[in-house]
This record gives C-alpha cells, structure tokens and sequence, in this order.
C-alpha cells in the first residue's frame, strides 16, 4: 500500500519522529533489530498465544461437536452434524435453551436499570439546592452496593440457597414473622412457578454492585454543567436519568449490557449451586449445565461440545443483537459522537 | 487525505476502540461458554503408558511390583476421605521398602482425570467414585481385569476370594470383564431413632400398609413420615426400586435393568409408587423439600426429628454425625413391601458394594495399584477402615457385634446376616447417568405435583430415551 523510502541512511534506526510533510501515507521503515523485536514481542507473542489458545481450541471444539467423542480415549469417529440435529430434538437441550434466552432478556435489562437508578441517586439525584451532587449518604450506599460482588459467585448461589430454604430460610423466617403463614414451608427454588425468577433475583443482587460502580465512574465524566442546566430547565430526577444521563453513558451501558448477556446466558455457577439438578421441571435448566451433566456424567463429549458451540453461537448472536439495536435506536456510533 | 494529523490519529483511535471493544467481547463471548468443552481439547495420540520393568512374580509378590516402582493412586475425597487408602498404601510400603506409594485425594474424579485417560497416562490407582465420577460406560474397556487381586493372598495368607461377601465381583463386571473392585459393602434401608420408636410404642413398618399407618400416629405427635431434599429425591426411587424388586422377585429387576418397555408399569412397581402416591397425597412428608438442601433436609430427621423415617444408604449414620440429636440411636430396617410376603423374603435388603476402585490399563504401574488393593483387603486395613469410618468393607468378619459402638453399623451388619443370599443390587441407574433426569421428576412427584401414573411416565420416558440411543452402550443383565 506503501512505496518505500529512499533512505539515504541503511544503518540508523528509523527516527521517531520521521512524520511525512507533505502526505498522510505511511513509509515503510527499515527493519532494524528494534523494529523487529518489537514486532516480536507486541505483536507476533500475543498473536500466537491467541492462536495457539483461543482459535485452534475453538477449531478444535467445532471438530469434536462434529464426532462422537466419549471423552476418555484418544479415539473418535467423524459424524458430520448428527450431534446438531439431535440437539434440534432433544427436548432438554431445547428447554435449556429457552431457559437461557430468558435469562439473556430480563438479566441484563433489570441489572442495567437497577443499577443506573442506584447510580444516579449516589452521584446527581441529591438535593435540587446548592451544587449537583448525590443524596445524603452516598459514598455509604456505593460501598454497601458493591458488597456482593466481592462474594465469590459459588458462595453467592451457596448462602442464597439457605435463604430460600423452606424451613430454615431467612426469606420464609422473614415472611412468616410479618404474617404470611401461607409462605411456611414454601420452597422457593423448589417451585415451578418461583424457581426461575428466585435465581434471576440472585444473579441481579450480584451483578448491581458492580454495574453501579461503572455507571458512576461514567457519570462523572459528564460535566456537572450540563445537569446544572438541566435542573434549571426544570428537569426532575427521572426526566434527568433518562434524557441526560442515558445518552451521554450510551457506550457503558452498551458494554454493561453484553457482559451482563455473557455472564447471564451462562451463568453456570449459581444454577448449579441452587438447583444442581436444573430445577423443578427444568426451570432453571440452563445449557453449560446440560453441557456439564452431557460431558462428565454421560460421557458424551462430543455431543456436549456441540452444545458448546450452539452456546458461543447463541452468545455471538447477543451481542450481535445488542449492537444493532444500538445501532437502530440511534447510537450513531462512536466515531460520530466523537468527531 | 489532508485531514490535519490530530483528527487523524483521533478518528483511528476511535475506530480501534470500537473494534477492540468488539473483538474483546467477541473473544469473551466465545470462551465463556467453551471454556468447559476446551478443558479437554488436546488430545494427543493415544499410546504411553505400557507396564514397567516388573519385578519376580512370587506369592509376596503375586503382581510383580519392580521393588523400586512408583505407584500412585487417585482416590475420591467424600464421606469416607482417602486416608483408609493412604493406610493401606502405608501397609503396602512394609513389604515394598523401596518402592513409593503416593496417595492424592480428588473431589472431581471426571474432570480430574479425564485428560490424563486420554492422554495415555492415567494413574495405578483410582477410586471413581462421588457425583463428578468416570461413568463406566465410557472406560469399561480401558481397565484391567482384577480377578488375579481375588486369586492373590492377602497380607494374613488367605485367599482374597474367600474373604468377602458374596455377589462382590458381579458388581464390578462390565461385559464380562471384572474390572472395578468395589471396596466399602452398602446396605439400602431405611432409618430412624429406636430411642423415639421406643418412647412412643412405634414398630418399624414391614409393609407399606403399617408404613401408611405409622404416618397416621406420626401425625397425631404433629411429625412427619418422610423428608426429602432436592439433590436427593432419588432417594426414594432407590427405596421404591429396593421394594418392588423384593415384592415382585428378580424379574422385575432385569426388565428395568434391561431398560424394557413398560418396566416401571410392572405390578409390584406399581403397586409401590402407588403407595408412596398415598404417602404424599396425606402429607406425611414434610413439605417444601424440592427447595431443601438434602443436608439440611436429612437434619431435620436426625437433628430436629421432624420426621421419623429416612430412606438412604448405610454411610448415612458417618454423614449426618454433626447433626444427629443426642441419644438418637440410628437403626435400620429393611424396606417395606407391598404385602407381607413378598418374593425375596421380609428381610430382602439391597445390598451392593461401592467406591468402585479401579486400574488402568495404560497406567505406568498396575501392579502397585493391584497391589494396593491387596493391602486394602487384608484384615487389618480392612478393620481400620470399618472402626474409623463406621461401615463394613466386602471383606467379611471385620466388624464385632457391638459395631465399634456404633447403632447403625451393628444394624446393617445384623441385616445382611438376617438377608443371608437373599441380597440383591442394581446399578443401571448410575450406569446410564440417568440420576440427574430421575431427581426432576422424582422432585416434582414428592411435591405432590405428579402423581404416580405421570411418574411412571416420566421415569419410562428416561428409560426408553436411553434404549433407543444407538450411541450409549448397553450392558445386558441376567
């Protein structure tokens, strides 16, 4: 793409600051001994590294999905896409799948909100007198919020569990106490119609802590002119969250709302601490757990890995959606926004 | 392109933001959700292994263990630790001076071990046992055959094979090759506190009648009949399985272990989940136990005697000793039936040997690991084993009648006395995996939300689900 230079010097190193007058094209430079190494180290390292231990394991896990691995013997026979249309008729894998889809949708949504409410009252929802600045209390709500997420995820699924625990549980203890007798004995995870939204509850406690801490940090990137003026305008406290600061932190909600859609659409950690079974008639079956029980307790490798690429295809496919929604409703973006 | 330098390298910054963002969560996106299947992706060509220089077979040395091999053993951490294993390995040591016996415990025998099977560099000894173990079908092939551990002498002299219980190698055979050697003798029964029986004038229950019977005075003193917890719902299949098989005979045994069509629809099948169906429409269990950790479930029998009955395995009394009420002298009875005269006899118990201990064909050292296994069913190991960990090992004649003080291992020794040949065992169930998809549906019919005609069902269908699966390997049973 590039001509290269007529240098009249072979044996120096390329000048730092070797910027062409007269054209934007870059000059190839000479490669001398720290351009190479450079390259080697920055360059050619990480790449191999990426290729060595992200795409042959992908291509890997895309040859074994297509086999029928047991998983303990270096031998396997080629099937084709068997294992995938047998995962289009297995009913469990199917209603794993929508168990993960649900997940995908409300997780995310409810975590982003929550956490964006939280954000706002400890940094702009304060008193609508004197400057802009967060409620009484702030700093100790931000500490308090993040709490759950230094919990480690299987101690989080762990401790929620005795929670909901029928007899011995805080929940029913909590319930019981203001009156509800009705709730004795109630098995939350136990239930069809509770288990799915009890688990969602936990995963959002874990995540909001977190999501409140990048929003806030985003939060006060904006300058606090603009929710001066915004407040002068007569803006109220919602009219400020949605029309001021949602715009303005588009990018980290857009960023919170993919990993909140990973993190939910595997969430491997607290289904199989809760419910290791998968739940009351599979509520809160999710795919790695059909994976998992597939790989290690069937000895179905190769089916399982199937499931695996059906999960990065499902994941690929989030992320994918949550860009082009962006995209769609007006996320210019970045390069617009930033020009 | 004249754009000043500035909006220039701002422009390329941003895009690259982008497209690093992008690729980050592209990359995050497809290594979350593979990061399992990955765990197992190199798979180098088989081979490895093959047996070490051995040393002279003899009748000290009936393996041929080189004197100065390396043996190591992986042994599954649970109720029972591994430390039994690293004593017997400690006796092996006295005859092998020179050679080096390493122990390792794991928790996660699949997981664990999985890339070292395939990698063709297994260890001598495993223990595959616990909820994360190797299921057989995929590694039946891979062992060796351990009738020579049988043929051998133990550490006393005596022929192995006339030291244990009968039925011990049918447990470990697979296809015809006796492969895993199943060390600790379980006993199926169901348990309670004699001290309460006693206080308050209750029998244990022979039949499901007086079963259906002892729920109505447990109600009267405001307590259940059963509780249950959710990881261990399947309890109750074991208990139904263990009466209809008792109920009905052998027959009824071998269609299920056959995976027949309508085997859960047999009559004496039938007949027991019917009158479990009735147990639970009365709301003799105690309620909420598919959101109940099965711990805290089972403490609400031993600890808080909630309910008066328990249906579990013979390690039950080892696992529950930090929550079981003072004075509650935990004792068996064998299963109830569905009439008085059942088939196999009142005191027809399932009793099968666990912790399947195995070695690998590919393995360094087979020898040290038969050879710990020698060591482990010698008398003296064996008796170790039973006074620390409260239950008997395949190795007959180890536990004194008093049970080292313990109620319920003299219970279980006193039944499998009482049972004599009349012991029978089944393992489709954990052959076939199908535990995780029977605890569903045994979950949603103790809740009460299934009842015995939708169990059955349910329990058919996983069945018939397997059978008709051309790539799971069957095993007949007759």
């Amino acid at each position: 793409m590039s001509s290269p230079r007529t240098s009249s010097s072979p044996a120096t190193a390329a000048p730092p600051s070797g910027a062409s007058p007269a054209s934007g094209r870059r000059r190839r430079r000479r490669l001398s001994f720290d351009r190479l190494s450079f390259f080697a180290v920055a360059l050619l390292l990480p790449l191999a590294v990426y290729v060595v231990f992200v795409i042959s394991p992908f291509a890997q896990a895309v040859y074994f999905a297509m086999t029928d691995w047991t998983g303990f013997t270096p031998e396997m026979a080629f099937v084709g896409l068997d294992n995938f249309t047998r995962l289009l008729g297995d009913d469990k894998f199917l209603r794993a799948l929508a168990n993960s889809v649900l997940l995908a949708l409300v997780v995310p949504a409810v975590t982003v909100v929550l956490a964006l409410a939280v954000a706002s009252m400890v940094t702009v929802g304060g008193p609508t007198t004197g400057g802009v600045r967060g409620i009484r209390g702030a700093g100790f709500y931000r500490v308090i919020s993040f709490f759950p997420y230094c919990v480690p995820a299987i101690v989080v699924g762990l401790v929620w569990a005795q929670v909901y625990d029928p007899a011995r549980g805080l929940l029913n203890g909590i319930l019981v106490g203001l009156g509800f007798e009705g709730m004795a004995d109630f098995p939350w995870l136990g239930d069809p119609r509770t288990a799915m939204a009890a688990s969602m509850f936990v995963i959002v406690w874990s995540f909001v802590g977190f999501y409140t801490v990048l929003f806030v940090a985003a939060i006060k990137g904006v300058p606090a002119e603009i929710y001066e003026a915004a407040r002068i305008d007569g803006a109220g406290r919602f009219r400020t969250a949605v029309s001021i600061t949602v715009p303005l932190i588009r990018d980290n909600v857009r960023t919170a709302w993919i990993y909140l859609g990973i993190a939910a659409i595997d969430c491997f950690v607290y289904m199989q601490a809760m419910n290791p079974g998968g739940g009351p008639g599979y509520a809160t079956f999710v795919i790695s757990q059909d994976l998992y029980q597939t790989a290690f307790t069937k000895g179905q490798f190769g089916y399982a890995t199937a499931m695996g690429v059906v999960l990065a295809a499902v994941t690929l496919l989030f992320a994918g959606l949550v860009f082009l929604v962006d995209r769609l409703t007006g996320g210019a973006g970045d390069e617009g926004r930033r020009a | 392109m004249s754009t000043s330098k500035f909006t220039d390298s701002r422009l390329a910054q941003a895009a690259l933001d982008r497209r690093t963002f992008v690729r980050g969560a592209v990359a995050t996106a497809l290594l979350a959700p593979l990061g399992g299947a990955l765990a197992g992706c190199a798979v180098p060509s088989g081979g490895g292994g093959g047996a070490a220089t051995g040393g002279a077979v003899s009748a000290d040395n009936p393996f041929g263990l080189a004197s100065d091999a390396e043996v190591e053993a992986v042994i599954f951490n649970g109720g029972y630790g591994f430390d039994y294993v690293e004593f017997a390995a400690g006796e092996a040591g006295k005859l092998f001076p020179e050679a080096t016996f390493e122990v390792a415990p794991s928790t996660q025998i699949a997981q664990e071990l999985q890339p070292r099977f395939v990698g063709g560099t297994p260890p001598d000894l495993v223990d595959n046992s616990g909820a994360g173990a190797i299921g057989f079908n995929t590694i039946a092939d891979q062992l060796e055959e351990l009738d020579d551990v049988f043929e051998a002498n133990n550490y006393e002299g005596t022929r192995i094979a006339d030291t244990l219980y009968p039925g011990v190698q049918d447990t470990g055979t697979y296809n015809g090759r006796f492969v895993a050697l199943n060390y600790v003798m379980t006993l199926y029964a169901v348990w309670y506190s004699a001290s309460l029986f006693e206080e308050n004038g209750w029998a244990p229950p022979a039949t499901w009648q007086e079963a259906i019977d002892l729920g109505a005075e447990a109600k009267k003193a405001d307590k259940k009949l059963f509780v249950w917890g959710k990881e261990a719902a399947t309890y109750y299949q074991t208990m139904a399985l263990d009466s209809a098989i008792k109920s009905g005979g052998d027959e009824v045994r071998l269609a299920l272990e056959n995976l027949e069509p309508n085997a859960w629809s047999q009559d004496a099948m039938q007949e027991t989940l019917t009158a479990l169906e009735e147990i639970v429409a009365k709301g003799y269990f105690v309620p909420g136990g598919a959101g109940t950790q099965f711990t805290a479930a089972q403490a609400r029998w031993s600890n808080d005697q909630d309910a008066l009955l328990y249906p579990s395995g013979g390690w039950i009394e080892n696992e529950m000793k930090d929550a079981t009420a003072e004075g509650f002298e935990m004792t068996g009875f064998p299963t109830p039936a569905t009439s008085d005269s059942p088939a196999l006899g009142l005191e027809a118990v399932r009793a099968g040997s666990g912790e399947p201990f195995i070695v690998p064909s590919q393995a360094k050292n087979p020898a040290g690991g038969k050879e710990i296994l020698r060591a482990m069913l010698s008398t003296a190991a064996a008796t170790h084993f039973s006074e620390t960990k409260l239950a008997p090992t395949i190795v007959k004649g180890t536990v004194p009648a008093d049970g080292f003080g313990s109620t319920a291992l003299a219970a279980q020794t006193a039944m499998l006395d009482a049972a004599g040949e009349n012991t029978f065992n089944y393992q489709f169930v954990d052959y076939y995996g199908m535990n995780p998809d029977q605890l569903v549906v045994w979950n949603e019919f103790l809740s009460g939300g299934l009842d015995a005609k939708g169990l059955t069902q349910g329990l058919q269908r996983i069945s018939d689900d397997i059978a008709a699966d051309d790539s799971v390997e069957k095993i007949e049973v007759s």
